[in-house]
């Protein structure tokens, strides 16, 4: 009766950690996000211009202000992503304020919005693409490992590792 | 008790600086090397208040194998591996902050869980010699470890994102960074007082940890621990199972030093792949023996006394080394000196201390003995 008792003790406290990880994997799903004020060409044949300024505001803080042509990016955690919008479509024109709720896809890392297409209420093949980082020179060849501890007791100079400073 | 009140108040003092002599020590270096260094009050504070939110979790881990006559638990390292690997997975899943940190934590308890159960259960098989067995075994894991993180992930273990896996396209960078982690824990609910960051939660997860460990002193297996570390023999007749209780210790103390690994990892910001754990224990163990622990005794004081000291010592003795010679790399060497002559000089004491009582033992034995003779 005992053993039966711890093993389903056991049992649920196994599942509820199982279960608090998938929780922590669908709500801590980190997403970075990158506004794009730039215009739509030929959408249907329609063209969507930029606006004159976009300030965008993330869980109140300011993360870009953008002119014509311009990119800022903001992180978020979770797939549920919330901004304001403070747009000025032409010179010297009023500033509107906008609140935008997107819904993140969980498999994307980047995710690239166009801020003309979507407030002028484009479907979301219009706006939403995925971000590509651009191709750069092949990095360095790491040695990995390179000045750890494979040995016994200290390694290179007197155990002077990098790590040190930092216990 | 009485017994206690009749000693001289000298003679009482004597023993108490005798019994604390590593502490006692360290606090003259520091008195000495502290107005050397020329740093100000805030900021060594917002240091040492920094550093203890970063190691007192780990340093307070090594208390379980203690509790049961283990000694120090040099195998701390490996829940130490165990979380470092749940960290690259959760880098590599892109799961951020706080519910990063949570997702690693429960990730590293089964990796831990286990390689806490293979040296429990290899310490066993070499009673008497756990630190030196517990020690080597960091070295045997280790190769395991680099095997996995250098070959097996992005090759068997699939690995997604190029950030983290070295050019060739398969093993891990020399280092991960986990900047959408960082300081999570110790930011949240953090409190500034004269400058000086005050991580509250990550102090509450450590006051947690305290808790359990005065709670678990007083239930059946923590108490079955403490008969396991005071007699072997006797507890076996006592009818404890030793090797199990002794195993639950090792255990306990390597998923804790999993947990303890995260909560390090969140402070620094990033992952050394291939050193990061390689210090841990023996600093921890540094720390904890500067603060008045022997191998056989220790307790929260011991573990808050030796952060506070040890860390101490390492902010100010490269500033007092370049003082004192003009040469700040001086004292990078003198810190390392310290930190790894303290062990040694703990040790040896513990040992003069284990013979000297066990003579004195022995001296009155004989006594006894000529005494009942004479009679």
């Amino acid at each position: 009766m005992k053993a039966k008792r711890r093993m389903l003790f056991s049992l649920l406290l196994v599942l509820m950690l199982v279960g608090v990880a998938a929780a922590m994997m669908v709500i801590g799903r980190g997403h970075t996000v990158y506004f794009d004020n730039k215009t739509l060409e030929d959408y249907q044949g329609q063209t969507y211009k930029s606006f004159e300024k976009v300030v965008v505001t993330v869980k109140g803080e300011e993360v870009a202000k953008l002119a014509k042509r311009e990119r800022g990016m903001s992180i978020w955690i979770g797939q549920n992503f919330k901004m304001i919008l403070e747009v000025t479509r032409e010179k010297g024109g009023e500033p509107e304020i906008h609140e935008i709720d997107l819904k993140l896809p969980y498999n994307v890392d980047g995710i690239v919005v166009n801020l003309p297409a979507l407030l002028a209420g484009l479907p979301e093949e219009a706006w939403f693409s995925e971000f590509v980082p651009a191709e750069t020179e092949a990095p360095a060849e790491e040695v990995p490992g390179e000045g750890s501890e494979f040995d016994l007791g200290l390694d290179g100079e007197l155990g002077l590792e990098d790590g040190l400073g930092d216990v | 008790m009485s017994e206690k009140k009749n000693i001289p108040a000298g003679k009482r003092l004597l023993e108490l600086a005798r019994n604390n002599t590593v502490p006692i020590m360290f606090i003259i270096i520091c008195a000495i090397f502290i107005p050397m260094a020329g740093f100000s009050p805030s900021y060594l504070l917002n240091e040492i208040v920094t550093r203890m939110g970063r190691n007192l979790f780990l340093v307070l881990c090594l208390l379980f194998p203690i509790m049961a006559g283990m000694g120090l638990n040099f195998a701390m390292t490996l829940g130490a591996m165990g979380a470092e690997i749940a960290v690259i997975l959760v880098a590599d899943w892109q799961i951020w902050g706080i519910p990063g940190v949570v997702l690693a934590m429960i990730l590293s308890i089964p990796f831990s869980a286990l390689l806490g159960f293979i040296c429990g259960t290899l310490q066993n098989m070499a009673k008497g010699r756990e630190m030196i067995t517990s020690y080597i075994i960091n070295f045997f894991i280790n190769g395991w470890y680099q095997l996995i993180v250098l070959y097996i992930m992005g090759s068997i273990i699939p690995i997604m994102h190029t950030t983290i896996m070295l050019p060739r396209g398969y093993g891990i960078r020399n280092t991960v960074s986990l900047l959408n982690m960082r300081q999570c824990l110790d930011d949240l609910l953090a409190i500034r007082l004269g400058g000086v960051k005050i991580p509250v939660f990550t102090f509450l997860l450590v006051g947690l940890l305290c808790l359990f460990i005065v709670w678990f002193r007083r239930t059946k297996l923590g108490q079955d621990m403490r008969a396991v570390g005071q007699d072997l023999e006797v507890a076996k007749a006592a009818g404890i199972n030793v090797d199990r209780t002794r195993i639950i210790s090792v255990v306990m103390s390597t998923v804790c030093a999993g947990f303890g690994m995260v909560i390090y990892l969140q402070n620094i910001g990033n992952l050394p792949t291939y050193t990061g754990h390689s210090q841990i224990g023996m600093f921890c163990i540094a720390a904890l023996l500067v603060g008045g622990a022997s191998v056989e005794k220790a307790g929260i004081g011991n573990a808050f006394l030796g952060v506070i000291l040890f860390h101490l010592m390492f902010i100010v003795a490269p500033g007092a080394g370049k003082f004192i010679t003009g040469d700040s790399m001086v004292g990078e060497y003198f810190r390392v000196f310290l930190s790894y002559g303290v062990i040694t000089l703990a040790l040896i004491m513990y040992e003069a201390k284990k013979r000297m009582v066990k003579s004195k033992a022995g001296r009155e034995l004989a006594e006894a003995q000529v005494k009942k003779e004479d009679a």
